[in-house]
């Protein structure tokens, strides 16, 4: 539903990533994963509309979107959730989840009430403080409003930007829980994460990203299993010497020429 | 005990504007992040187009206040959507309040041209027959004001709370790439709070214009009255505007009631700075704040470009000889005058782009150092007799002692509040210009002023005031592209690009900000002595707060961090009127729509874009390029 030609994306001149082609299809979770400032954020942005592509195509359900404004994308079913949560802190709980089905605003205000209360009813303390306003909650709850917000839309797919950033390891677990729940209601989930292990494990397909190009790709399972990925991407696979001492090593022959002069 | 509360009663109602002034800036800045300088214009393009509908047109006055607002509504339209909007998404803040300060002058240009610059009175809605109210007399027009507050302000807080819409604004004002995620157009949001704020404050003007004075710069005073509101309610803060501008009008009123309106005007600039040195954050807590760390970031500042060695050495020598020969060619008195003019005001944008282009200082009152050294030389050699020499000198040490002063208030202001402080300094310097008769002529000016001259030699024609002026410079500007190279030159450098990261490293940011404003006050002073020798006189409007604005424009048009390039701005903007006679009456407008343009077009100014077009024609490299570690990963 979702597809990825040969994508250059980056800020004004500069590439940060490189010919970039993915897909994702219906109902799948498609984890992007690779080292901070690999390129993943960069990719979201690109199909969400908020950073322009240099070169190349990006389609859903078969229509071109690259060129359309972020409000056209969210219309046609495509909502993302930014990395760091980035709930709108001054206004309340239920402000913001009306913000979140802003596209489709005056147009049916019942189903707008419907989608609020199904939100409501799937997380009930959202419910009970709809009132306050959402920067007096938790990092966890916060995460939970932002999703919550981005199924206001009525997205058909929803990308993910390091859902799990800054959680604590009880709550990756059920931000992880989640994102499978989604997909069980039918969703696509395009999902960008530094948290490769977890993320491979729930994903049906994986992407792995270095330095703005697509290094590799296959299922979840196989990327899991993939010894040259396990060693870069999920600390194991290697001895503890060799996987600390090597790139000591080399960072220090990157710093030697610094040094000298 | 009537009188009194006359005056208060007077000092609300004058407040009301200020307070709807103080609302659309804190609602542009909630939204945007930018103070709209050009806000108080809105208020007299509201008040003039009441006046030409109503007066000239004999409209009913219920369809002349509709069809002033739809005015200000369409001028707001236009210049939003052209300025305003594209500009927030490429300026940094600095370079967003030169920007708005071009529409400013836009404003009062475009105004210019209609009304011309005689003042105007509005007659009041209701009839001159003041209302008995307990025994005091509350003018009729009074009622109006007070119902337009109190509509405006409540159908503000029902949009903002109680409507999507509204609270689609907030959030945009709240993190705006979040809101676009949402599918909240931003720019048309901005756009539709840029034309809402035009809304509030030309409604202001329209119902405040029968009890004001109103000329086609009275704008610029709306926007530092309401201003000092928001900054003493605190930037953002919707309750804090409105008292904050009702509190200043009380204030002013008293003032001017038991004192003197001098006083009064003073008053209030002196409470801004006040104000902004013990509580910058205002009275009243603002609303959540924006957050930066999520801001789409390509906004830096243009790279500082220059001639590189001997090239540029070349190039100097060259334009030197060049103007050196210039007045064997010019045989037009006027033109000849014009050119000593853009001299001398270069001498002052030299000092401008130390403060602006190199340390990232905004100052928009630099005209200010101009009045003081012009004023305190021209008076000592007119009226005490000093030689003109000396009389510069003290000039000079007046005008840095006054920079001194100035810079314990702004010494820790960044971004808008420096800028406003410093447009509030401008101001207060005009007021005691036309104010202080005694010592300054007032609005009249100072006449009689005698030649420049060093020992016997007298500079008492174009010619020679050329040359002397040209020798000035030639000096001025080797020692200044040395003192930009050395280590405090780069000190300054890495102040405006990271003020915190320029701490971090050791650089006394304090001291450097006010040496380098010491420095551009110096200039200053030294331009407006010799303005004042040269003219054998000096009135405000010469050294006022316009002249300000437009030495901004010939900056930022001829090229920020430059050194020279001004010289191509100031030119322009001095000669151009003076070489074709009809451009003139379009100047004010002219300045600000070059201002404008430059800003958003040419972030190098004429001399940036043609050196770095100059150096990729012959091969060399564009700018500067970004250093890069081999090996490290990208």
């Amino acid at each position: 539903m979702l597809e990825a030609r040969s994508l250059t994306v980056g800020y004004g001149n500069d590439a940060v990533v490189r010919g970039a082609s993915f897909i994702v299809r219906p109902g799948e979770i498609v984890a992007l994963i690779g080292a901070n400032g690999a390129g993943k954020s960069t990719l979201l942005k690109a199909v969400s509309g908020l950073l322009p592509v240099q070169s190349g195509e990006i389609h859903f359900d078969g229509r071109r979107i690259d060129r359309l404004p972020s409000s056209e994308r969210v219309r046609l079913g495509l909502a993302q959730v930014p990395e760091g949560r980035q709930v709108f802190a001054g206004l309340s709980i239920e402000d913001n989840l009306t913000l979140g089905a802003w596209v489709h605003r005056g147009a049916d205000d019942a189903e707008i009430g419907r989608r609020l209360d199904s939100v409501y009813e799937r997380y009930p303390v959202l419910r009970e403080r709809r009132g306050t306003p959402a920067g007096n909650l938790s990092g966890g709850q916060q995460q939970m409003l932002a999703i919550a917000r981005g199924l206001m839309s009525r997205p058909r797919l929803l990308m993910l930007d390091e859902p799990s950033l800054g959680l604590s390891p009880l709550l990756v677990i059920e931000i992880f829980r989640l994102i499978k729940s989604l997909r069980a209601e039918g969703l696509a989930i395009l999902l960008s994460e530094q948290n490769a292990r977890q993320s491979l494990a729930i994903a049906d397909r994986g992407y792995v990203i270095e330095s703005g190009r697509i290094a590799a790709e296959g299922t979840g399972a196989d990327l899991l299993d993939d010894p040259q990925i396990s060693e870069r991407y999920l600390g194991t696979g290697r001895s503890v010497d060799a996987g600390n001492a090597q790139p000591r090593a080399s960072l220090a022959q990157r710093l030697a020429p610094l040094l000298e002069t | 005990m009537e009188q009194a509360v006359q005056i208060v009663i007077g000092g609300l109602l004058q407040g009301s504007v200020f307070a709807l002034v103080a609302l659309g800036f804190s609602l542009v800045f909630r939204v945007t992040g930018a103070i709209n300088l050009m806000q108080g214009a809105f208020c007299i393009l509201g008040a003039l187009s009441m006046y030409s509908l109503g007066q000239v047109f004999h409209w009913p006055t219920g369809l002349a206040a509709a069809g002033a607002a739809a005015a200000v509504v369409a001028v707001g339209l236009i210049i939003g959507a052209a300025f305003f909007v594209p500009g927030l998404s490429r300026l940094p803040v600095s370079g967003m309040l030169i920007m708005t300060a071009g529409m400013l002058t836009l404003a009062e240009g475009l105004a210019l041209l209609v009304w011309g610059s005689q003042p105007y009175a509005l007659p009041p809605f209701s009839g001159e027959a003041p209302v008995r109210v307990l025994g005091i007399r509350l003018p009729t027009q009074g009622f109006w004001i007070a119902a337009v507050t109190a509509a405006v302000i409540l159908g503000l807080w029902l949009l903002l709370t109680r409507t999507t819409a509204g609270k689609a604004l907030r959030a945009c004002a709240e993190n705006p790439v979040a809101a676009r995620l949402m599918g909240i157009d931003v720019p048309r949001a901005t756009l539709a709070s840029f034309v809402l704020a035009a809304l509030i404050g030309g409604l202001g003007g329209i119902v405040v214009g029968p009890i004001t004075s109103l000329q086609f710069d009275t704008g610029r005073f709306f926007t530092i009255y309401g201003f000092v509101a928001v900054a003493i309610g605190g930037l953002g803060s919707f309750v804090g505007a409105v008292v904050g501008g009702l509190l200043l009008g009380v204030v002013e009123q008293v003032a001017a009631g038991y004192v003197s309106s001098l006083f009064a005007n003073s008053l209030a600039f002196g409470l801004l700075l006040v104000v902004l040195l013990w509580r910058p954050s205002g009275l009243f807590a603002s609303g959540p704040q924006r957050r930066t760390d999520v801001r789409d970031e390509n906004r830096v500042w243009p790279p500082i470009v220059r001639l590189r060695g001997r090239s540029a050495a070349v190039a100097g020598i060259a334009a030197v000889a060049l103007l050196a020969a210039l007045p064997l060619a010019v045989n037009s008195v006027p033109v000849m005058s014009s050119l000593v003019i853009t001299f001398i005001l270069f001498i002052g944008l030299l000092g401008l782009d130390l403060l602006m282009g190199y340390a990232g200082q905004v100052s928009l009152g630099q005209a200010g150092f101009m009045a003081i050294g012009g004023y305190a030389s021209a008076i000592l050699a007119t009226n005490h007799d000093w030689s003109p020499l000396a009389a510069t000198a003290a000039g000079i040490v007046v005008a840095v002692a006054c920079a001194v002063v100035l810079s314990l208030f702004t010494m820790r202001l960044r971004g808008h509040y420096l800028a406003l402080a410093t447009l509030a300094f401008g101001l207060l310097v005009d007021s005691f210009t036309v104010g202080l008769t005694d010592l300054t002529g007032g609005p009249s000016g100072l006449v009689g002023i005698p030649s420049f001259r060093i020992g016997p030699y007298a500079f008492d024609t174009s010619e020679r005031m050329y040359y002397l002026v040209l020798a000035l410079i030639v000096v001025l500007v080797v020692v200044l592209h040395g003192g930009v190279r050395s280590g405090f030159g780069r000190a300054l450098q890495a102040i405006r690009t990271d003020q915190t990261a320029a701490a971090a490293l050791g650089i006394n940011v304090a001291r450097h900000k006010l040496i380098v404003l010491a420095i551009s006050a110096a200039l200053a002073a030294l331009a407006g002595s010799l303005y004042a020798f040269y003219f054998h006189f000096l009135s405000p409007e010469m050294v006022g707060t316009p002249r300000s604005l437009e030495m901004l424009a010939m900056l930022v048009l001829g090229g920020e961090g430059t050194l020279v390039g001004p010289l191509l701005g100031v030119a322009i903007l001095t000669l151009l009127p003076t070489v074709f006679q009809p451009l003139a009456a379009y100047k004010t407008f002219a300045t600000g729509l070059l201002l404008v343009l430059a800003v958003r077009y040419l972030p190098g100014g004429i001399f940036g874009t043609a050196v770095d077009r100059l150096r990729r024609i012959t091969g060399g490299r564009g700018t500067a390029p970004v250093a890069r570690v081999p090996g490290t990963l990208s």
